[in-house]
């Protein structure tokens, strides 16, 4: 809740300060703004300190933030802060955007915490508008243009279907309440012969689509690579790493809840999941486009993230922290580099990195780190993050996990390009030279992942 | 630890370092190592088994950081960090890629020093891996024209083979009680014959491609010839002795079930290898690719006389690992020597260097010696040892292979006379101290153990009794 509260009056105030000054004179607050709420939250988690006060603001079963809701709202909180400190340098006038980006992160916050569906579908909406308006910022690009429209057109569809979804679940549970929803139906189903209204099971793939759209497994993806390349980076990076982190937090909890039920909808789950691997990689593999390309890889992490849905382990919910820690930092680092490589030379394919190694030798190893973390290969977190999830879905889906091993393999065609280019490839001359800003922080991201994928075991037990 | 993270920081000082670094900073960085070695060989002694020296919470509470150190890890890891310094000091040329080169080759240290002591089968997996990486950028990037093509196979190659190690290792984790992936955990899972063939299969294959044996072979010859000297030096003479240290290490113990299966293809395709790599090696005109061939040639045969099983064979294998480990770094830095001052190393184009210079020519002469495996000097000992051991499985066999003796006198003495004698053409520079370090350190090597190989097997001994005492129970259970 600290967090929620924090973002929310920081964004306001940026929002009137900033009325008519630089963005860029701002970014510094926001991140101030976004760490405090970070580490404000993980010391509530940890307990050491209480803010019972606020949490008496909202009734509990509205939101309610125990311990891994307060982990996860301070992971994002910090990936967030990261994106906004790596962005920092742009001439926008009005700090608008910066407002937006925590308005949406507020949204976020109410959908990891949600007791009750309206909150739920709040929190969608909250995050979902400012995204609308972002994704469309760079008002004289026509790419831009398209991808604000299509995006809020889907988005606005798959929040209809959502709802019709949600009025279906009210239907056959006579509740919306997180808690009350998942009694009826898992009685039903522990008493013989009870069929499940179909009514529920209608509802919850509707949900489900609706939370499909949000997190782009296919076939709810069409969105994906047309809104990713032509957002802005920034606004990009958002939807790439906290919306999809937020989605499946909120979609374990709705799936959670119908645990007793689950071999109604785990068949259909898993099924989606193994298309949006396959799908997704070999796709991935045929783009030319760095943006596209990183899209179809964010695709194909969805449907990895789809075998956590199916573990269903209160338990076991580090697992996508852990996972989303350590996508979120790699796609923050590949995306920052790309966008600092973009010349108006080579606007958007893989040449922008030629040469890279002999340009700028540390950007191309943080590089490296980043693009061997998001394919999984050893000692980078990426990998332990696989591997933790891969080995405890084994149990509960092994045909995902197959395909998920299969996919993991696939993808690692599409992402030595990077390394290709910026090793291999010459260049003459230096006419693409860039200069790098913020060396210092890449290499900071790049030292964390590789850290975090050699000792894994130190930060989930400092963290859970 | 120190032993892993000293290298890599050395890698990183090297590279920090950049053009100030000199090929003085680098060896001494290089060198440390070997002091720790020291001190882990007179603290924990090569007796007793296997002994954790290092534990870390890693992954879970199961999936441990450790590290062990016995008489077989020993060994290898003698071999590594003496022969990295070799590397080092003389097989790196001092042009644009100097900095480059060694950065990787001290990073590559640390590497394989993890892979000869990880007693966790994960671990094991990604020190597997991470060796994987340094040499991938060598070839990729100091390999003239045809590099990609060259690297896209041998990482191919490589790579399939170790996701195919990871799928057993998985696969065994799966079935452990706690899962767990430290070693005796996955060598207490009792495996039925189907399964242990398949898990076998996955684990053999990684070292077969890495090896290699006789049909996975054909990354081999390229990759060794177009590399810089360093990087063919550290495949042939280093990387090459992860898989037979993997076939003692982890496949005999971990699926013995599956060996009584495995053994007749190993040992023929092994035999075929060795007289297949000989009879090539005669007719090459490329001297990095003879040495190539010789290399698949003798490292064939030490496959073979592990797979024979008996505590000879295994113990002449790991004794013929570092020997050839030595001799083959030996020849490649003869070759690099020969091509900096002569510009070629083509036999045809080379002859009458001995006149130029008659100290090279004597360290030259030894390696080959070496190779060729002549009483008392280091081939021999361990050559006899194999052969032996390889009679004993089957005379017919042993007569295949020994062949290798006199084909292997063929192509290393028709290289040294192509290239040494007859009508001078070339001029070969005087050899500068620090090459004569290099061969100094090869050439005692050379003659210590040809002269006292009991000295080095006696540290193997426990560690390749355990091994074998483990296979030998498993047949019991399953007659």
């Amino acid at each position: 809740m600290i967090a929620l509260f924090i973002t929310f009056f920081a964004a306001v105030v940026i929002l009137f300060l900033g009325l008519n000054k630089k963005e860029s004179s701002f970014s510094n607050l926001a991140v101030v703004a976004l760490m405090a709420s970070s580490i404000c939250s993980f010391c509530n988690a940890k307990g050491l300190c209480n803010f019972a006060i606020l949490e008496s603001w909202v009734p509990a079963n509205m939101m309610l933030f125990g311990y891994s809701e307060h982990m996860f709202a301070s992971l994002l909180a910090f990936i967030s802060a990261v994106i906004v400190f790596a962005f920092r340098k742009n001439d926008n006038l009005g700090t608008d955007q910066l407002g937006l980006i925590m308005f949406s992160l507020c949204g976020a916050f109410m959908m990891i915490s949600y007791q009750h569906i309206v909150m739920l579908f709040l929190g969608i909406e909250v995050l979902s508008i400012p995204l609308y308006v972002l994704a469309g910022s760079k008002k004289d690009s026509l790419a831009s243009n398209e991808a604000s429209l299509k995006y809020f057109l889907m988005g606005a569809f798959s929040t209809g279907i959502f709802l019709l979804g949600t009025a279906f679940i009210y239907g056959g549970t006579g509740s919306l309440e997180l808690e009350m929803m998942g009694i009826k139906p898992s009685f039903m189903h522990a008493m013989e012969g009870m069929p499940i209204p179909t009514l529920i099971n209608a509802g919850l793939i509707l949900m489900s689509v609706g939370l499909l759209f949000k997190v782009a497994a296919a076939p709810f993806h069409f969105w994906a690579p047309d809104v990713y390349e032509g957002s802005p980076n920034r606004t990009t990076v958002f939807m790439a790493t906290i919306v999809k982190i937020t989605a499946f937090v909120a979609f374990n909890k709705l799936l959670s809840t119908f645990g007793g039920i689950h071999n109604t909808w785990s068949g259909w789950l898993c099924v989606l999941g193994m298309i949006t691997i396959v799908w997704g990689n070999l796709a991935g593999l045929v783009q030319n486009g760095v943006k596209r390309t990183l899209a179809f890889s964010s695709i194909a992490h969805a449907g990895y993230l789809v075998m956590f849905l199916l573990i269903l382990d209160e338990s076991k919910t580090w697992i996508l922290w852990y996972y989303g820690f350590a996508y979120a930092l790699a796609s923050v680092l590949v995306f920052l580099i790309s966008h600092q490589s973009t010349t108006d030379k080579n606007p958007v394919g893989f040449d922008m990195f030629n040469g890279l190694s002999k340009r700028s030798p540390w950007v191309a190893f943080a590089l490296v780190v980043g693009v061997l973390s998001m394919a999984g290969i050893p000692i980078s977190a990426g990998f332990d993050a696989k591997f933790y999830l891969f080995s405890f879905a084994w149990q509960s889906s092994p045909w995902l996990v197959g395909v998920g091993l299969l996919g993991s393999a696939i993808s690692i065609g599409y992402y030595f390009k990077f390394i290709k280019h910026s090793f291999l490839v010459k260049v003459d001359g230096d006419e693409t030279a860039v200069e790098y800003n913020d060396k210092g922080l890449m290499m900071l991201i790049a030292a964390l992942l590789l850290l975090a994928g050699a000792m894994p075991w130190v930060l989930l037990k400092w963290v859970f | 630890m120190e032993i892993i993270l000293i290298p890599i920081i050395a890698a990183l000082v090297t590279a920090g370092l950049g053009k100030r670094s000199n090929v003085w900073i680098s060896t001494l960085l290089s060198l440390i190592p070997l002091a720790v070695l020291y001190t882990y060989f007179t603290r924990f002694g090569v007796d007793n088994g296997w002994k954790t020296i290092f534990d870390l919470t890693w992954i879970s509470e199961n999936i441990r950081f450790t590290l062990g150190f016995d008489g077989l890890t020993g060994m290898l890891l003698l071999l590594t960090n003496l022969m990295v310094p070799v590397i080092v000091m003389a097989g790196i040329r001092d042009d644009e890629n100097r900095v480059k080169l060694t950065a990787l080759t001290l990073f590559m240290q640390g590497a394989l020093n993890g892979v000869f002591m990880a007693q966790d089968g994960l671990m094991f997996y990604i020190f597997w891996e991470l060796a994987l990486i340094p040499i991938y950028f060598i070839t990729l990037t100091m390999s003239g024209e045809n590099a990609f093509k060259i690297t896209l196979r041998f990482f191919l190659y490589t790579f399939i083979g170790s996701l195919a190690m990871l799928a057993s290792l998985l696969y065994l984790f799966l079935h452990t009680a706690n899962y767990s992936f430290s070693f005796e955990a996955l060598r207490a899972v009792e495996l039925s014959r189907i399964e242990s063939i398949w898990v076998g299969a996955g684990i053999l294959l990684a070292f077969v491609v890495k090896i290699p044996l006789l049909p996975f072979h054909s990354w081999q010859a390229d990759t060794y010839t177009h590399s810089p000297a360093a990087g063919s030096m550290l495949l042939s003479g280093i990387m090459l002795k992860m898989g037979l240290y993997g076939l003692l290490r982890w496949y005999l113990p971990l699926a013995p079930e599956s060996i009584e299966f495995f053994q007749p293809w190993i040992i023929g395709l092994s035999v075929a290898g060795v007289l297949y790599g000989a009879l090539i090696a005669i007719r090459q005109k490329d001297m990095k690719r003879l040495i190539a061939f010789s290399s698949l040639s003798h490292v064939a045969l030490i496959a073979a006389g592990i797979f024979t099983l008996t505590a000879e064979g295994l113990e002449g294998g790991v004794l013929q690992m570092f020997v050839h480990g030595v001799n083959v770094i030996g020849l490649f830095l003869v070759v690099e020597l020969i091509e900096k001052s002569t510009g070629t190393r083509l036999l045809g184009e080379l002859g009458g260097l001995a006149k130029s210079n008659r100290s090279f020519m004597i360290f030259f002469m030894l390696l080959a010696l070496g190779t060729v495996a002549v009483p008392f000097t280091n081939g021999f000992p361990g050559e006899f040892m194999l052969l032996k051991a390889v009679y004993m499985y089957n005379p017919n066999m042993a007569l295949l292979a020994g062949l290798t003796i006199i084909f292997c006198a063929v192509y290393i003495f028709r290289m040294v006379q192509f290239s040494m004698f007859g009508e001078g053409k070339h001029e070969v520079l005087s050899l500068k101290w620090n090459e004569y370090v290099a061969f100094g350190i090869l050439s005692v090597a050379v003659l210590l153990i040809g002269f006292v190989p009991q000295l080095f097997i006696d540290v193997v001994h426990s560690s390749i009794l355990q091994i074998v005492t483990w296979v030998s129970e498993a047949k019991g259970v399953l007659s």
